[in-house]
């Protein structure tokens, strides 16, 4: 090699040497950019890619009465799921054929063939890979000491537990308490950051569905690490679930069981409530159903079945059913009249029917009760003198005063059926049946007939209303603020109407009302007819508080097609009252 | 034998081994992400390639190189060539290509044949004319031409920088070199130029047919090229990968993962294929994050200086081209590489030389680096 030709081709090697430690440095560069200063970018990328999030369910709070009884609770319930990851395979139909395989199997161990088709897999295959797939539920003892028994033999599958909804008391309270669904758990706002969101109960009807939000537990989430295909790898909690409250009522089961008692057989409905601060007692309506059939889901047999029941096991009649009040409106059209002017010792002519143009509104009594004066009236349940008085007292006022105990308004009850009942007018009937408003019409009303609707929820308001001399808004949730607002009533027309009431129960038409009460009980009896010919129908009622001077309860009771409200509403709400007032 | 321990050089054999064991325990971390059991143990039988690679790198550092280039060169080069041949019709078939003969790569041999025969070409002074270039560009083309046929590009494109190096240091023809170069580069801008041009948004199909009729790509490679273009284009085609090999190189961040516990290497997102041989880097790079990438960079540095160093001192042209001409194939193998697997050039078929599994180029680069240090023994005694 020459000497200079020897430099030069030496100097390239230099050059080779800056080429590879330019390009190493070029690297470390650009790596750096990739390593540390794309890393978050890049770990949140792959987090996307490889982490699901999974909203799980809080256990639902507990419904319990006033004295702890428990009316709606949670009972373990078993599964077997099967976990995918244990049966991957080169493609997605060998995967689902092998779970198939194996669900078939651990089937011979369990006793009972699996519910799940092969394209029950293939959609959990394909949309939820990474939870498990739930194989069998509810478990019996058995079935889960054969399936632990052969542990080894069930690879890839394990036991689940969840929670399914139970009545402890079956079928009391049912309207009340109502049933549950399951629904997706839900979370706060923003629910779309999961991926997966665990099934949970969720209330359909009654206080299951007015409460949900209050009863539902608090969402918890669970992440699960997937791999390229979508399978499981490993599993962490972020934040447990945490359970519901419990929903404490005030509801006292005993009375509660004693009204569906009297109820029994027979359809309609019963509230008691505490005129003193709306808690509302008992809350029965007949027939109902067993809300235990309705678990672990409603199935679409057991739904028709109570749907097509001519008896509508599902209506609840106690705040959803509405009636015409008959003769137990009577009072607030007593309170009308005394507020007008008129004095307590007034008196119509009752001959046993009153006349009004073509229409003849009959008395009980068919031969008249001669002179009678308003507290006799009320006692005797004397049509001609209501009808006298409303005529007297006129559509507005008698309105006015209906309207003033709560009638054809929703009555706050914290419960999803509230209905307003009807208290027509003028204005209602144009537009309802292009009619104009007769004085026929307000003869019904004076007596609670014709459009006349109330609930029997609305109803109990009114008798303890009369009773204390306050509205109160009703609740069912014991621990609600009451609110009253006092009737804008001259203490003398209450008291008139409150001894009216009295001597109903000592003597008077409703006087089995208080059969064997340790209280003094006021009520009104009622008897709306409605049909006509062979559809002929009556509803009986009877509206009570006790006791008299100071009122702790008060009742409104309805049964359907009865025979008359002193006869068969009174003695059922006796004996509910003797539940609440005598010494057990 | 003293003075030859006295001229081994001890930092490349021990940035050697260090590669090699990162090597082995990377194939272990890869292998075991796989669900097929044979390759759980894959790092097993590396450990014995780098055995038998070791003996071949000792055998041949305490040879003479001179002698080895006089008696094997040409033969050698025959051997590879006739073995290129029967690849193509004997070869089994993987993934696409003819690459495979029994047990062995033999394009990844004949890499080292041609700068064997190159080095011995050039030993002798006064070959520097264009005739000689003629020469040197047909036996370099032959092998390159046999190994685009398998095919496989990668492996034919870590040639050129190497033979224009070692034709460089060898002072062949370099006005022509060159220009040769520079219309290299041209022409590769111009490709992307045109696929670029082709595949933005926004171009009618016509004008994209029209366009492309001049691009001489292949479709698999015209895909890895618009890949390359527009990496945010196919991320579930043909764009996973490079997307795949990018979030698990970045999500090392500074430290890593930990060894073993890389995520997208477990959970599969790397395509498996891939990630013990060409991908192992992302493997790599996920499980000791930035820090690790500094010492993978260093221990090659430490390699390929030492390489470029053992070319200063040599006192021969032979054994300056030897070292130069491996010192740049490993160099190339190293920077594509990495380079491709973060998006700097287009995704190419190529290992990392000592950490991707492949026993063929793990021997093939050992036996390359016997040569360099046989160089560093051998290469000074014409000195006196």
């Amino acid at each position: 090699m020459k000497r200079d030709e020897s430099m030069a081709s030496e100097l390239s090697c230099w050059a080779a040497m800056a080429l590879f430690v330019i390009g190493l440095s070029t690297l470390a560069v650009r790596l750096k950019e990739v390593q540390v200063d794309g890393a978050a970018d890049y770990n949140y990328e792959k987090s996307r890619q490889s982490v699901r999030r999974v909203q799980t369910a809080g256990s639902r709070g507990r419904i319990i009465d006033r004295r702890g009884r428990v009316l709606a609770d949670n009972r373990r319930s078993l599964s077997i799921v099967c976990n995918a990851s244990a049966f991957r395979k080169r493609t997605w139909e060998a995967t689902e054929l092998a779970i198939a395989g194996a669900v078939s199997n651990v089937a011979e161990i369990v006793g009972r063939p699996s519910s799940l088709s092969i394209s029950a897999i293939r959609r959990h295959v394909h949309q939820s890979l990474a939870m498990p797939l739930v194989a069998w539920r509810n478990l019996s003892e058995q079935e889960l000491a054969r399936f632990a028994e052969q542990e080894y033999k069930n690879l890839g599958f394990s036991v689940l537990e969840t929670e399914d909804r139970t009545y402890p008391y079956g079928s009391l309270a049912c309207h009340l308490v109502g049933y549950v669904g399951r629904d997706h758990a839900r979370g706060e706002e923003g629910d779309e950051r999961f991926n997966f969101r665990e099934m949970e109960l969720c209330g359909r009807s009654g206080l299951e569905l007015y409460y949900d939000g209050f009863l539902r537990g608090v969402a918890g989430e669970k992440r699960l690490l997937v791999d390229a295909r979508g399978f499981t790898e490993r599993e962490w909690i972020v934040s447990e679930p945490r359970r519901g409250p419990d929903l404490e009522l005030a509801i006292d089961a005993d009375i509660q069981r004693v009204a569906e008692a009297q109820l029994a057989g027979v359809r309609g409905a019963c509230v008691v409530l505490d005129p003193r601060d709306g808690s509302v007692l008992a809350f029965a309506s007949s027939p109902g159903f067993n809300p235990n059939e309705f678990v672990p889901v409603l199935s679409r047999e057991v739904y028709s079945r109570h749907l097509n029941d001519p008896a509508k096991p599902l209506l609840n009649r106690a705040s959803g059913g509405t009636y015409a009040p008959g003769s137990t409106f009577k009072p607030v059209t007593a309170i009308a009249g005394l507020e007008m002017g008129y004095p307590a010792d007034l008196e119509y002519e009752c001959t046993g029917v009153f006349v009004l143009g073509g229409m003849k509104l009959h008395c009980a009594r068919r031969w008249g009760h001669g002179p009678i004066s308003l507290r006799g009236a009320i006692k005797e349940s004397c049509n001609t003198f209501f009808c006298n008085l409303g005529m007297d007292v006129g559509t507005n006022v008698l309105m006015s005063t209906a309207r003033a105990f709560g009638l054809g308004s929703k009555t706050g009850l914290d419960f999803p059926e509230d209905r307003a009942g009807l208290v027509p007018d003028d204005a209602w009937k144009r537009k309802t049946y292009g009619e104009r408003w007769y004085p026929g019409d307000l003869a019904q009303m004076s007596i609670g007939q014709g459009m006349l609707l109330a609930s029997p929820m609305q109803m109990a308001l009114v008798a303890g209303a009369i009773g204390t001399g306050y509205m109160v808004t009703p609740h069912l949730k014991s621990d609600l603020p009451s609110t009253r607002r006092r009737l804008p009533f001259s203490k003398r027309s209450l008291d008139v109407v409150r001894e009216g009431m009295r001597l109903v129960v000592s003597g008077g038409s409703g006087a089995k009302g208080g059969e064997g009460v340790d209280a003094e009980v006021c009520g009104k009896t009622g008897t709306a007819e409605y049909g006509s010919g062979e559809n002929r129908r009556k509803n009986t009622w009877f509206v009570a508080y006790a006791p008299a001077t100071a009122p702790r309860a008060a009742v409104a009771l309805v049964v359907e097609n009865g025979e008359s409200g002193g006869s068969t509403a009174a003695p059922k709400v006796a004996a509910i009252l003797r539940r609440i007032f005598n010494a057990q | 034998m003293r003075s030859s321990l006295g001229r081994f050089n001890w930092i490349m054999f021990a940035a050697m081994l260090a590669l090699a064991a990162i090597g082995t325990v990377f194939i272990w971390s890869a292998g075991n992400a796989r669900a097929e059991t044979m390759f759980h143990d894959m790092w097993k039988s590396n450990l014995v390639t780098v055995g038998v690679g070791l003996a071949v790198y000792l055998a041949i550092a305490f040879s003479d190189y001179r002698k080895f280039l006089e008696w094997c060169a040409v033969p050698v080069y025959v051997a590879a060539i006739a073995m290129l041949v029967a690849v193509l019709i004997f070869g089994s078939k993987v993934y696409g290509g003819r690459r495979w003969l029994w047990f062995f790569q033999p394009s990844e041999i004949s890499k080292l044949c041609v700068i064997c025969l190159l080095a011995s070409l050039f030993g002798s002074d006064g070959r520097r004319s264009f005739r000689w270039f003629v020469i040197a560009a047909f036996l370099v083309m032959l092998p390159v031409g046999l190994i685009l046929l398998e095919p496989d590009l990668g492996t034919a494109l870590t040639l050129v920088p190497t033979v224009v190096l070692m034709l460089f240091v060898a002072r062949v023809w370099r006005r022509g070199l060159v220009m040769i170069l520079a219309v290299g580069i041209v022409s590769a801008f111009a490709l992307l130029g045109a696929v670029y041009e082709a595949e933005k948004p926004g171009v009618t199909a016509a004008r994209r047919e029209r366009i492309l009729k001049w691009v001489p790509l292949k479709s698999h490679q015209l895909s890895r090229v618009k890949v390359f273009l527009f990496p945010e284009q196919d991320l579930t085609g043909a764009g996973y990968t490079l997307r795949q090999a990018k979030i698990s190189i970045g999500s090392g961040g500074f430290s890593g993962r930990g060894i073993g516990k890389g995520e997208a290497n477990h959970l599969k997102y790397l395509p498996q294929s891939i990630s013990m041989n060409d991908f192992i880097f992302c493997v790599y790079a996920e499980e000791t994050g930035f820090a690790g990438s500094l010492v993978l960079l260093s221990l090659f540095a430490a390699l390929l200086v030492s390489g470029a160093w053992t070319a200063v001192v040599a006192r021969d042209s032979s054994g300056r081209l030897l070292a130069i001409g491996v010192s740049t194939l490993v160099f190339a193998h190293v920077w594509i590489n990495i380079a491709m697997s973060i998006g700097l050039v287009p995704i190419t078929g190529l290992p990392l030389p000592f950490i991707s599994s492949g026993r063929t180029f793990l021997v093939t680069v050992m036996a390359g680096f016997g040569l360099i240090q046989s160089v560093s023994i051998h290469g000074r005694e014409i000195k006196q």
